[in-house]
């Protein structure tokens, strides 16, 4: 059994941000195989859970795009989006720093949806619910297939 | 007249510029250190119940939200007239222990621990975390380890790592467990460690830092920080007091609302970062320091055996109180030691497991204070209410206000030290960020004067004339 890591982040107080960790509560109520880990930002301290793992799959919001879609990026280890914001860090810089640090680097993918109000408040908009949906659907799928996606 | 700007500053805790002034002949002028972003904090509470205050203060910062949330229930006690159960302030202490270390882990480790190893010269596109991982990879994973083991304790405890509840007016919502305080002894030893670490590798690096050991905000200032009758290092509990350069205490056993004759607050036409000061010197005269090496500098021991033994070596460094703010660096490892061990002798205490942690009580004054020393300095909580409960005013003073007039000195001396001429080279302009990330200012909760200062946009010619001048 593979052993895959799925990270939502984001600001739950921010509207459509609260995406990712929302994610991350639905598939702990579906009592998905995978570790769960919801988070505000994405920290170094995620490195060394990462490289003990198969998979990871990184969950977030975004307001590029038309509301409501989800899109899927596969991402490789690189330290060129490292800049100098040493505690809030880029995916691809958190498997940079597994790899470097602790030997491995998983296969891994940033799911994103795309919302629409990123406003103060804790009710994510119509768009929102919709690609939180679709990412919920997606990300089983995407663990069953595995490692062939 | 030239201008030069620093836009934004890196690696530290929000948002800020530096405009350096330069003379005809490229010699450095003037320095200032502007905070170019507003929170609010001290508007936007008013009209709610003071209860709530807690919770809504630790959202102030990412950073430092357990501080918050620390000195606004000490407030909060004050406004109900409780006295907390005795497990609920050793609890209290320990989410403040955990607070400082990964507070201090993330400064040395993260922000900080690139331009020691890379130098202060080395390419901009070098020196972050990824060239620290490249070059020291093992002092990487420990500094990792380090915050995590601070961060889990506020876990832990707290239930989240960033802006954790559990900390309420009156104590603490619900006991510590046993397996919860096995679980933490259990990293102690390895906390310890890598601590003990950092520390030899750091002293073994000063030599090579001379120049900005003698510039880096070195200067004779006052001290502010908490003390107690005992005189041991201080975190949470004691009265506020003010020591000048020599040592010589200034003021003492300031206490509740008496801080409002010690301390002043001046709004800045540049910045949205007041600055403060000692009130009977006034503005110019006035500048203290807070932080980590006020307090090494405030206190006779540090009441912890290992972290004794590296106060004594620390105080060998000047015949006085240390000076050099380059030495918050290594003030801030040695309290991440004092931190650990302390932690490890309160959850070894049988009494830490204690079931009466909270005291329940109706407003009993209509004005509260509360004191703590977070990470970064000195932290002030102050409310009043009305018959109602509800927030009239509030007053907080944070760290790194405090600490506006030395970050602005030791600007101004980096820059006339390292800046020279036109031409600018990439290490002069570290050194001059490098210096405001001795202090580790954490901007978000120190900007929370809504509405006091204008948001002037001046466009300069190299002259110096003003072009152009927008006022909001």
């Amino acid at each position: 059994m593979p052993r895959a890591l799925l990270i939502g982040y984001g600001n739950t107080l921010r509207g459509d941000d609260a995406l990712g960790p929302m994610a991350i509560e639905r598939l702990r109520s579906s009592r998905s195989e995978a570790e769960l880990i919801s988070c505000h930002q994405l920290g170094p301290e995620l490195a060394e859970r990462m490289a003990a793992c198969d998979l990871v799959l990184f969950i977030d919001a975004t307001c590029d795009g038309e509301p409501g879609t989800v899109h899927m990026e596969r991402l490789t280890a690189d330290a060129e989006h490292s800049g100098s914001l040493t505690h809030h860090l880029h995916p691809a810089t958190l498997l940079e720093l597994a790899h470097a640090l602790y030997g491995h680097a998983p296969q891994a993918m940033l799911i994103t949806g795309v919302g629409s109000a990123f406003e103060n408040g804790e009710r994510i908009s119509n768009q929102a619910c919709k690609a939180l949906d679709e990412i919920c659907r997606i990300v089983p799928r995407l663990l069953q297939t595995f490692p062939a996606m | 007249m030239p201008t030069i700007t620093i836009d934004p500053i890196t690696r530290i805790e929000g948002h800020a510029k530096v405009t350096i002034q330069l003379g005809e002949q490229g010699e450095v002028q003037s320095a200032r250190f502007h905070v170019t972003q507003v929170r609010g904090f001290e508007k936007l509470c008013q009209g709610r119940p003071f209860t709530e205050m807690p919770a809504l203060m630790a959202r102030i910062c990412g950073i430092c939200p357990t501080s918050h949330l620390l000195a606004s229930s000490k407030a909060c006690d004050d406004i109900m007239a409780v006295r907390i159960p005795e497990t609920a302030e050793m609890l209290r202490r320990i989410m403040n222990l955990a607070q400082i270390i990964q507070s201090h882990a993330l400064s040395f480790f993260y922000l900080s621990a690139p331009d020691f190893l890379l130098g202060m010269d080395a390419d901009p596109a070098e020196r972050n975390i990824m060239g620290m991982v490249r070059k020291h990879p093992q002092m990487a994973r420990d500094g990792i380890k380090l915050r995590q083991f601070g961060q889990r304790v506020l876990e832990t405890l707290g239930g989240k790592r960033v802006h954790p509840g559990w900390i309420v007016p009156g104590g603490v919502s619900h006991p510590l467990q046993a397996e919860q305080r096995d679980q933490i002894l259990a990293q102690i030893p390895d906390a310890i460690r890598i601590t003990r670490a950092a520390l030899q590798w750091f002293k073994g690096q000063i030599e090579s830092f001379r120049a900005e050991v003698r510039s880096f905000a070195n200067f004779p200032s006052m001290f502010l920080a908490m003390a107690n009758d005992t005189n041991e290092f201080s975190a949470y509990n004691g009265w506020l007091r003010f020591i000048d350069a020599n040592l010589n205490i200034v003021a003492d056993h300031i206490t509740g609302t008496d801080y409002l004759n010690y301390i002043g607050e001046s709004c800045n036409e540049d910045s949205y970062l007041k600055s403060t000061y000692f009130k009977p010197l006034g503005l110019t005269d006035g500048v203290y320091r807070v932080g980590p090496l006020a307090r090494l500098n405030m206190c006779q021991s540090a009441g912890t055996v290992q972290a004794d033994e590296e106060l004594a070596e620390f105080r060998e460094l000047e015949r006085h109180s240390v000076l050099s703010s380059f030495y918050y660096h290594y003030a801030r490892l040695i309290e991440i030691l004092f931190s650990i061990e302390r932690m490890e002798t309160l959850l070894n205490d049988p009494d830490i497991l204690g079931t009466n942690v909270r005291a329940h009580a109706s407003p009993n004054k209509f004005e509260g204070v509360g004191y703590l020393e977070a990470p970064r300095g000195t932290l002030i909580h102050h409310y009043r209410i009305d018959q109602n409960g509800l927030i009239e005013s509030a007053n907080m003073i944070i760290a790194t206000g405090h600490n506006n007039q030395a970050i602005n000195h030791g600007v101004l001396q980096v820059a006339r030290q390292f800046v020279k001429g036109k031409k600018i080279e990439h290490g002069a302009l570290n050194r001059v960020e490098a210096v405001i990330r001795a202090f580790d200012p954490c901007l978000s909760c120190s900007t929370h004067a809504d509405g006091t200062m204008p948001l002037d946009i001046q466009l300069l010619s190299p002259d110096g004339e003003v072009l152009d001048r927008l006022l909001r």
